[in-house]
């Protein structure tokens, strides 16, 4: 499939070493996109968590035991798989920065993006979102809300790339080369370990640009060739070799 | 035929592939889409102008400093304030939460009473205040017939409270934490002030319990000096360490986790203490030759072993390691921060004395306390090292007369509490119980009179020196909000009541209180409220002593061969004051809570033994109760113990929180630490039906 080029590539660098898993960045994500909250949350196939932490062991018995955890937005991948299967094109890649758009009033609820994500970074509204009380006044204005029956996902918190270049046009700067640090989606923004990097990868002053480079930096599921924008990095090999689905007696 | 919208999208996916290529199904796939979204009611947002505004969270367990969003006036986001050396930016879970939490269903609207029938009526403030003063003034100057106790020992707040109950006559307490063990801790090696960390000047951070990263001191500036001592595709420049029996976040984050015993935190650190006197370690205390004696004599490595689990050569390697780093600390602390007593923390400061880093940068640092605002009121680390525990237990044993007024500020005895069962009753067991809790908690929910404090965005607030940062500070905020319900900081209430009784606290406002603290502590109020931290470089003089009289009563080996208990607590599943936030229900893992039944873990080796396998429906039964849970098998746990989660079983609050899961409080037996007469519950024993 061809892919399409970007002159910038917003891409997400997460250091799994770093994450504690304290959950900080999937309840910041929930607030500035307006994910309503459930009141069961142990049925994972019907919650909504664009931003879901994975805990990842290396399978040993006790006392050898290790535990990492693994931050998983939306992989705005190169290749989406989620794109050309979807009927309505509710879904595209056309945006300057690489970010996988959803459009939710054009979304029929299909769901074939979701079969096809091999990220499991698309979630499907099985509920009427509810905010009791008052609590619809804690709406983010950013987000639209979306109702039951549509598919969402992470979008890198786009709103936030629409204000961050509105202020450098407002300051009198390429709204296209926006310093670094300058758009920061919400989930980066909460990480108390700064796990979370982000920038353009292809501009050089972005510290990701060099980051993706480090010779632990690994995307998961490298191999089926989806080309994501999220990067991880981890020192452990075990952390390593399980993003490729790797099994012990895999020959490579 | 009713079409609905199962049948539309078999239509549109069937037709799709043929029908590709003309105009009109797009044109009249946008008109279904629309058609099939129908929403019985769409929640507006809000438009207006985003401010952002510097505050003070009070949600999570420890202070943290915080940028508000708000929008028309209505907070909806929030982020760590990295200005403010408090929590030097990133934000915890709950916090994270702190807006959605302001409007959460559980808040208490206004001032209520409890009828004859057990129902709450709502009554004005004036007659609230009428009836609290009432009750007070029946018990004014009489000993034992009045108790204070406050969940925040970082705000003036409590120091009003503690003023105030001192104008009484009458007893203030803060709710259990880690800082009342340290508190004694210092107390017993002749200190004074408060023991700090400075974790971010250090080389080699070794927490023996403590899980820094998740419930320990200043989780949010603990995780934040972790991340800034290894930058993202940088060398680490400081290594850490976890000792503790279950592979929690800290355990996780660490370089290295070291399986150690629950509740033998303080033999492991004297297990150390053996290599280093060995190994020619020594420091300048009085009680010196008494500490070596006792730690040669018996805490042998053979002897440690068997109680902690950690073999004397892996044990020699650590103390090796700390030894050959330039920087390194040792931060003891109980894993579920709550219930460890003095000797881990005394324990621990023996170590930091053996390799010199008591006052020294990226050492343990003795703090001073900031001045008071209210002279009335106990200095810190007196009002800390109260045992709130003990008390309720000789009330609930009948030993000591249940108080005819009980105040909970802030705090909610009647779910947090270890051996919850019996000493959530002698709570119940006061006179008048009176609330002044924010959200309808378990507490609230028993009183006989509930006052609503507003939360942290709609009133002043302040925060000393959390414990276990490494500087003492003080931070405050200004409202950011203005109040959505008909609440009162609990300040104003107090400070009214007071001059009513006739007890002059010398203020007549919160935020007056507040800025007095800022003016003695040598702060600038307008800095403070606009974010910035005030912070003292200063430390105590005088030298501490190993407390080796202490420690020798205080540190029993165990019997070994039960079940032991290892509750764990994590931000996302709430604090002792907060329940499960509504936005991180999705948060918490299926092997913690698997609809409404908790997971607790044990290891292959164990579930083995146990006759348990995954999923298992089991009975837990320890000295205070029994919870009725599922096995989750996790190897992350040690041999012969069961890690459980802390914060679930909420029989109050609202349907995020209530009835999920069981209260593992209940298990947690209350014993009494010899030497200090602290009281302890970090060695709970199970059995298993
Ligand atoms: S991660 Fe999934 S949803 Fe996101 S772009 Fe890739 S295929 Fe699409
Ligand atoms: S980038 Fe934004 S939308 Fe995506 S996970 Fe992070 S907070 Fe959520």
């Amino acid at each position: 499939m061809q892919q399409m080029e970007f002159d910038t590539k917003w891409t997400m660098v997460v250091d799994v070493d770093k994450c504690t898993g304290c959950g900080a960045c999937m309840v910041s994500c929930q607030a500035e996109n307006n994910i309503a909250p459930m009141e069961e949350g142990s049925n994972k196939l019907k919650t909504l968590t664009w931003m879901l932490v994975y805990e990842l062991n290396n399978g040993k018995e006790f006392p050898n035991r290790e535990v990492a955890y693994l931050p998983r937005p939306c992989m705005q991948c190169g290749h989406p798989a989620c794109v050309p299967v979807c009927p309505v094109v509710a879904t595209t890649k056309d945006e300057e920065g690489g970010i996988v758009s959803q459009i939710y009033p054009r979304c029929i609820g299909c769901r074939y993006c979701m079969a096809a994500c091999p990220y499991h970074a698309r979630y499907f509204g099985w509920l009427d979102p509810v905010w009791p009380g008052g609590m619809d006044k804690a709406l983010s204005p950013s987000t639209s809300t979306r109702p039951r029956g549509v598919v969402e996902k992470c979008n890198f918190c786009h709103t936030r790339l629409m204000d961050a270049r509105a202020r450098a046009r407002s300051e009198g700067l390429d709204p296209n080369k926006l310093p670094d640090g300058w758009y920061q989606p919400a989930c980066l923004e909460a990480c108390p370990t700064g796990a979370i990097s982000f920038g353009d990868v292809k501009n050089p002053e972005h510290k990701v640009h060099e980051l993706v480079k480090n010779p632990n930096a690994f995307r998961i599921l490298e191999s089926i060739g989806m080309d994501p924008q999220v990067y991880y990095i981890s020192r452990r090999d075990w952390v390593r070799e399980q993003s490729d689905n790797h099994v012990a007696e895999d020959k490579h | 035929m009713g079409i609905d919208r199962r049948t539309f999208i078999q239509l549109v996916t069937g037709g799709v592939v043929g029908s590709l290529f003309t105009p009109v199904i797009w044109k009249s796939l946008d008109d279904a889409a629309i058609w099939s979204q129908n929403w019985s009611w769409i929640p507006r947002l809000k438009y207006g102008a985003i401010t952002e505004q510097a505050s003070v969270a009070k949600f999570g367990a420890a202070p943290c400093a915080e940028i508000v969003k708000s929008v028309g006036g209505s907070p909806y986001l929030t982020r760590g304030n990295a200005e403010n050396e408090m929590s030097k930016g990133g934000v915890d879970p709950v916090s994270a939460s702190g807006p959605q939490l302001m409007y959460s269903p559980s808040r208490v609207n206004g001032p209520m009473k409890k009828t004859a029938e057990g129902k709450y009526e709502s009554i004005s403030w004036e007659d609230a205040e009428k009836l609290l003063s009432e009750k007070l003034a029946a018990v004014k100057g009489q000993k034992g017939k009045l108790a204070v106790v406050s969940g925040d020992s970082t705000g003036t707040a409590t120091e009003v409270l503690s003023g105030f109950a001192a104008g009484m006559g009458a007893e203030c307490y803060l709710m259990p934490s880690d800082e009342q063990g340290a508190a004694a801790a210092l107390a017993s090696m002749g200190g004074k002030g408060q023991i700090g960390y400075d974790l971010e000047n250090s080389d080699f951070v070794l927490f023996v319990g403590a899980d820094a990263m998740d419930s320990w001191g200043p989780v949010v500036r603990n995780q934040c000096v972790y991340s800034a001592s290894r930058p993202t595709g940088e060398e680490i420049k400081t290594t850490y360490v976890y000792a503790g029996p279950f592979l929690n976040c800290t355990a996780a984050a660490a370089d290295k986790w070291v399986p150690v015993a629950p509740g033998t935190g303080a033999i492991f650190c004297l297990g150390l203490a053996y290599h280093m006197l060995k190994a020619g370690a020594s420091a300048s205390a009085s009680d010196f030759a008494d500490f070596k004696t006792l730690v040669m004599s018996r805490f042998s490595p053979d002897k440690v072993e068997k109680a902690t689990g950690v073999a004397g050569a892996e044990m020699a390697a650590i103390a090796k390691r700390i030894m050959k780093s330039s920087a390194p600390v040792v931060v003891a602390g109980s894993e579920f921060a709550q219930g460890a007593g003095a000797a881990d923390v005394i324990a621990a400061a023996a170590v930091n004395m053996l390799l010199g880093r008591v006052n020294k940068d990226g050492g343990m640092k003795i703090l001073p306390e900031l001045p008071k605002a209210v002279d009335a009121a106990e200095g810190h680390s007196e009002l800390v090292a109260k045992d709130f525990v003990g008390y309720l237990a000789g009330i609930a044993a009948g030993k000591v007369a249940a108080p005819e007024v009980m105040m909970a500020y802030e705090a909610n005895p009647v779910y947090a509490l270890p051996q919850n069962t019996a000493l959530a009753q002698a709570v119940e067991k006061s006179g008048f119980l009176v609330s002044f809790s924010t959200f309808m908690d378990e507490t609230a929910s028993k009183a006989d009179l509930i006052m609503p404090n507003p939360t942290c965005y709609e009133r002043f607030e302040d925060a000393q020196t959390p414990y276990g940062v490494g500087a003492a500070m003080l931070a405050a905020s200004a409202p950011v909000a203005e109040p959505l319900y008909n609440s009162k900081p609990t300040v104003d209430v107090v400070l009214g009541v007071a001059s009513g009784l006739g007890i002059d606290l010398g203020y007549e406002s919160a935020d007056a209180v507040y800025q007095a603290k800022a003016e003695k502590a040598g702060a600038d109020w307008d800095s403070l409220v606009e974010g910035a931290a005030y912070v003292s470089d200063s430390t105590e003089s005088g030298s501490i002593k190993f407390a080796a009289s202490v420690l020798s009563k205080a540190v029993a080996m165990p019997k070994g061969g039960e079940i032991a208990l290892a509750p764990y607590s994590k931000l996302i599943f709430g604090t002792p004051t907060v329940a499960i936030p509504p936005m991180n229900v999705v948060v918490i893992s299926k092997y913690e809570l698997l609809g409404k039944d908790l997971m607790v873990q044990v290891n292959s080796k164990t579930a083995k033994k146990l006759g348990v396998s995954e999923g298992s429906k089991v009975k837990l039964a320890g000295a205070g109760g029994e919870c009725a849970v599922r096995i989750h098998i996790n190897e992350g746990v040690m041999n012969d113990v069961i890690a459980a989660p802390l914060g679930f079983g909420h029989t109050a609050w609202d349907a995020y929180s209530s009835g999920k899961g069981e209260n593992i409080s209940k298990l947690l037996t209350v014993g009494t630490e010899s030497g200090t007469g602290l009281s302890v519950w970090t060695s709970s024993f199970v059995s298993i039906a």
